[in-house]
């Protein structure tokens, strides 16, 4: 497992690919200052909304996770170097998780920095606050990295399906159709996090602290395990 | 001697597109070489007996196992696939060494040693692969296809981009390989290169095989074959007259634009009788040119048999 992690590794950390995370990690906590600094403050459930769900969660988390995970295996079928990882007398969950488990090394420490650093800010050093936004925050990369590498598998336009998919029905449809929230990772983010600092946090109308746990391990898992199942039903180029 | 590779009634189309019909043979140890023209199904077939692409009917068995969906079985089976592309960022002892390590070889550096010595790349396995030219690519692949010591290797167009040098190294290395005992698979559209290192032949035209067996029956199945030759002299008229009457030729015919058409299943007995009654009958030839020489319609011919 650790020749495919560390080759994914090397794949995955292009230096624009590093650059618009970068951008694209310091845009919350950016716009979370400009929202402190300015006289009519947001309450706390009005920063939640628009910066820790809208943008973090819905938004930046996602992107970020896409641009990294689709090229997963997107490239390597691409380029056609998979039958090198194929080819190897190894389970195909060898080969599944570790691409996973790269893709989740790589974006992690954007968002948990970006995460950390905008609830710092917006909750004036509140540990336990932070905390809950940073560990739901990587808990998101998580099940969208899963997702993702998944897409990347059978799709030639992950990309294009993701950021369709990061608009329509994260951004749109769970915003205001309850029953979709059961099945939208930024609302199992959103659910934990309010599970973890429920004195910060108003209880989730929506999703409880064990429901959200549930659900995440359930996309986790059934995501890694249609990868597995691909790797070993494709052709591989 | 039971066969290392059976591939048993392989079909496989993609939508309304028939890649392979309907092909069987057996494998044995040595060199075979799968021979045909480009996009006869040489590479689909490959990849079908390596289980990379599932058949939409038959089987593929290595040792008597099915390949597809059998990791397994890449312990003992080596593939170099048509695509060149490799990890450019990685040196090419890196690249050995991840694939030694991918199957599992036990003393890896001395595996990784052995791998790049017998393809002459010791003094380049530190520089990056995209500094390699595309015949060091071929041989560093080639390389890690070997370094988990497989006993069957499955090679598409292993020659492809190489120099006329590195050509005579590659087949080296392959007729030695093979003299190891291994069962060598390797495709290739160029006729001359197969007949050079294979001691069995399968040609495989429009995702049929057409032939299979030792190259002497395929070339004399070829040698058999009619050739159009195209004449242009200064009396076609007098020449297509006179040259119905040699053995060698079955039919004449002059074109509108006055080349003379001749057929002859006897190319090389032509090619002696044709200038001298030329020289005899005082036509002055200006040009003599094959028609039908390409390797296409050669196949074409030996699937009309």
């Amino acid at each position: 497992m650790g020749s495919v992690y560390r080759l994914t590794l090397r794949q995955l950390t292009g230096k624009w690919r590093l650059a618009i995370m970068t951008v694209l990690a310091a845009l919350p906590v950016t716009i979370a200052m400009i929202m402190l600094a300015s006289s009519d403050a947001p309450s706390v459930g009005e920063f939640e909304a628009a910066i820790l769900s809208a943008m973090l969660s819905g938004s930046i988390a996602p992107l970020v996770v896409l641009a990294i995970a689709a090229a997963a295996f997107g490239n390597e079928i691409e380029d056609k170097t998979l039958a090198n990882l194929t080819l190897a007398p190894i389970p195909r969950w060898q080969i599944a998780l570790p691409k996973l488990l790269a893709t989740i090394t790589i974006a992690a420490p954007f968002i948990a920095a970006s995460a950390f650093a905008t609830s710092h800010v917006a909750f004036l050093g509140d540990a336990r606050a932070t905390m809950a936004v940073t560990v739901s925050a990587l808990v998101g990369v998580a099940l969208y990295a899963s997702a993702f590498v998944w897409l990347g598998l059978v799709s030639a336009q992950a990309i294009g399906i993701g950021l369709l998919y990061i608009v329509l029905w994260e951004g749109f449809f769970s915003g205001f159709v309850s029953g979709v929230r059961l099945l939208s990772i930024r609302h199992y983010a959103i659910a934990l996090m309010h599970g973890l600092d429920d004195r910060r946090f108003a209880a989730s109308h929506h999703l409880s602290f064990g429901i959200a746990i549930a659900l995440s391990g359930l996309v986790f898992g059934g995501f890694l395990l249609l990868s597995v199942r691909r790797l070993r039903r494709m052709d591989v180029p | 001697m039971s066969a290392v590779i059976r591939v048993e009634g392989v079909s496989r189309w993609f939508g309304s597109v028939v890649a392979v019909s309907d092909v069987t043979f057996d494998v044995m140890p040595g060199i075979t070489g799968l021979l045909g023209p480009n996009g006869a199904g040489k590479t689909t077939l490959l990849r079908m007996m390596t289980g990379l692409a599932a058949a939409s009917r038959g089987s593929v068995t290595m040792f008597g196992q099915p390949v597809r969906d059998n990791p397994a079985l890449y312990r003992r089976l080596g593939v170099m696939s048509e695509h060149e592309t490799v990890y450019g960022f990685m040196q090419g002892r890196e690249f050995v060494r991840m694939m030694g390590r991918l199957r599992g070889v036990a003393d890896l550096d001395a595996a990784v040693d052995r791998a790049i010595a017998f393809v002459d790349l010791a003094d380049a396995q530190h520089r990056p692969m995209d500094t390699y030219s595309r015949g060091m690519r071929q041989r560093m692949r080639l390389a890690a296809t070997l370094v988990h010591d497989p006993e069957v290797l499955i090679l598409d167009e292993p020659l492809n981009g190489a120099d006329p040098r590195q050509r005579v190294h590659f087949k080296r290395l392959l007729q030695q390989l093979a003299g190891e005992g291994r069962t060598i698979v390797l495709s290739s559209h160029i006729l001359e290169e197969v007949e050079q290192l294979a001691d069995t032949v399968l040609l495989i035209v429009n995702g049929k095989l057409a032939a299979s067996g030792g190259f002497r029956a395929i070339r004399a199945a070829l040698n058999q074959r009619p050739y159009h030759v195209r004449v242009l002299c200064d009396a076609p008229r007098q020449l297509a007259a006179e040259v119905v009457r040699l053995r060698s030729v079955d039919a004449v015919h002059v074109d509108p634009d006055g080349a003379v058409i001749v057929l002859s299943k006897n190319v090389l007995d032509l090619q002696i009788e044709l200038p001298r009654l030329a020289q005899s009958s005082r036509i002055r030839l200006r040009r003599v040119e094959p028609l039908d020489d390409s390797l296409e319609s050669v196949f074409g011919y030996l699937v009309e048999q």
